[in-house]
């Protein structure tokens, strides 16, 4: 969960989360001061959290960063020979491009070396969508820089 | 394979719901082509259930069919479902592919007819707890038929079709000259086993490294989809296919060799002494272009089915067709040959 605020900080005790030292938290979600988690409020507490007026730039995303869906949309393409102007995007679903399933493994492997993962045999065999790849990809790579 | 799609607009030539006007019309275009079919199902001519150890396998060459008024009459017996699904490919031999696909799974289930004719339309499809599709019996009504297990599988030059009864079924095709993007010992390295990579080692000659990857590959691959529990459950690393060569036969005893096709087992890829021995392939080579597996469950009862030079061979009849249009029997010869497995192309009814 990554919160930016300009205000003081103030710890809340309702919900937790787990600070990292990298920026990110969630993939896509940026923290404007390092190491530090600011919340403005006001003598309120948070069963759950919700967006404060208070708080701009609050974003919360579980998806894969935008440069990692179109990394993996890239070496797609090359693998299944499309033309760089063919439609695929995060939906696209690698049946529906044409892939059989060697063509996924051999795009899992196309992954792994593009991005120095290793991706879970298990995990490898039954990525059936762009977005499940950077999906996964994301998860890796932020567990790896953990 | 499961067939997906993507969300987008389609730009095939035909369209979905036809009028009665169009139907009529439709009607009297088949009529030109020379075949006399009043309903869909009647042009499809009955055949015989498959015995035990018996598989059909039934293929159609996309490039064999190209009538625009044929593929309407395909997606005339889909669901509205699979319909959906087509129409949101973009890509036409792509969409074809699918649509192919859908049509021969129908057509062929609906030639098993027992007490009257089934239109391939009526039948209702579900996924099993992993993904892999079968029939649903339950909205089948008052049919008789045991139950028949399928498989499909494509590649853009192939559409495959296995039919068992009382036997789970896997089947995997792949064109034999079909290049990998990646190095193939790499791919090998990272996904098959040590036998598996090993027996690819010891092959210096790149074609023949191919072709032995390809044959691996499809019988993997059919073997974890006649399981049906989902790549998730045995990822290919777990568990070894060998093909085990046997001596030709004696060259004194016969006026002619004969090659026995070699044996293919699986087993678990580390804990061997417990191997897999329910499992039976056949591996076999179509047309000269594509190789092909197959892989059902030995059935527990058979006396010849432990024994290792007992074993009753897997009676596979081969037909290549064109639904509603023309069958073909394959038998053995240069268009079809097993090259693995205890099996024999047998002659079609």
């Amino acid at each position: 969960m990554g919160i930016a605020n300009q205000m003081g900080s103030m710890s809340v005790n309702s919900f937790s989360f787990c600070l990292n030292q990298t920026q990110t938290l969630v993939a896509g979600c940026r923290i404007s001061k390092p190491g530090s988690v600011s919340l403005s409020i006001k003598g309120t507490t948070f069963p759950s959290l919700t967006l404060q007026r208070r708080v701009p730039r609050l974003r919360v995303t579980c998806a894969a960063k935008p440069e990692t869906v179109n990394k993996v949309c890239d070496i797609v393409k090359k693998q299944l020979a499309l033309p760089d102007e063919s439609s695929v995007s995060g939906e696209s679903k690698f049946a529906a491009l044409g892939a059989d399933s060697l063509d996924t493994v051999e795009i899992v492997m196309g992954l792994e070396e593009a991005f120095g993962i290793s991706v879970e045999e298990e995990s490898a065999q039954s990525i059936t969508t762009v977005q499940e790849a950077a999906d996964m990809i994301d998860k890796l790579l932020e567990s790896k820089s953990a | 394979m499961k067939i997906h799609s993507v969300s987008t607009r389609y730009s095939w030539s035909f369209v979905c719901m036809t009028s009665l006007r169009d139907r009529a019309q439709l009607m009297t275009n088949t009529r030109c082509f020379g075949r006399n079919f009043v309903t869909a199902s009647s042009s499809l001519p009955p055949v015989q259930l498959p015995a035990q150890r018996e598989v059909h396998f039934w293929y159609v060459l996309p490039d064999e069919v190209k009538s625009t008024n044929l593929l309407n009459q395909y997606l005339e017996i889909l669901s509205p479902c699979e319909k959906e699904e087509i129409f949101r490919i973009r890509e036409e031999q792509l969409k074809k592919s699918a649509l192919l696909a859908r049509a021969l799974v129908r057509t062929t289930l609906a030639r098993y007819q027992t007490k009257c004719q089934i239109d391939p339309k009526s039948f209702k499809f579900k996924k099993n707890n992993y993904g892999k599709p079968e029939v649903d019996w339950q909205s089948a009504d008052d049919w008789s038929l045991p139950p028949l297990h399928f498989n499909i599988s494509h590649t853009s030059s192939l559409i495959a079709c296995g039919v068992a009864v009382g036997s789970p079924i896997g089947i995997d095709v792949e064109e034999k000259q079909r290049r990998l993007k990646n190095d193939i010992l790499a791919f090998a390295q990272r996904f098959f086993s040590p036998h598996e990579i090993e027996t690819l080692t010891h092959i210096a000659d790149p074609e023949l490294r191919l072709q032995e990857f390809i044959k691996l590959w499809t019988l993997k691959e059919a073997y974890v989809k006649a399981l049906g529990k989902g790549f998730s459950a045995s990822p290919f690393k777990t568990f070894t296919v060998r093909l085990r060569d046997h001596m030709k036969g004696d060259i004194h005893a016969l006026r002619h060799v004969i090659y026995k096709a070699p044996d293919i087992t699986v087993e678990p890829s580390v804990d061997l002494k417990n191997p897999s021995s329910n499992w039976e392939f056949v591996l076999l080579e179509l047309a000269g272009s594509h190789y092909a597996a197959v892989c059902i469950e030995q059935d527990s009862i058979d006396p010849g089915s432990k024994s290792g030079n007992g074993s009753m061979p897997i009676n596979l009849t081969l037909r290549k067709t064109i639904p509603f249009v023309e069958d073909e029997c394959i038998s053995a010869n240069d268009s079809a040959v097993v090259i693995g497995g205890l099996a024999r192309l047998a002659v079609c009814d």
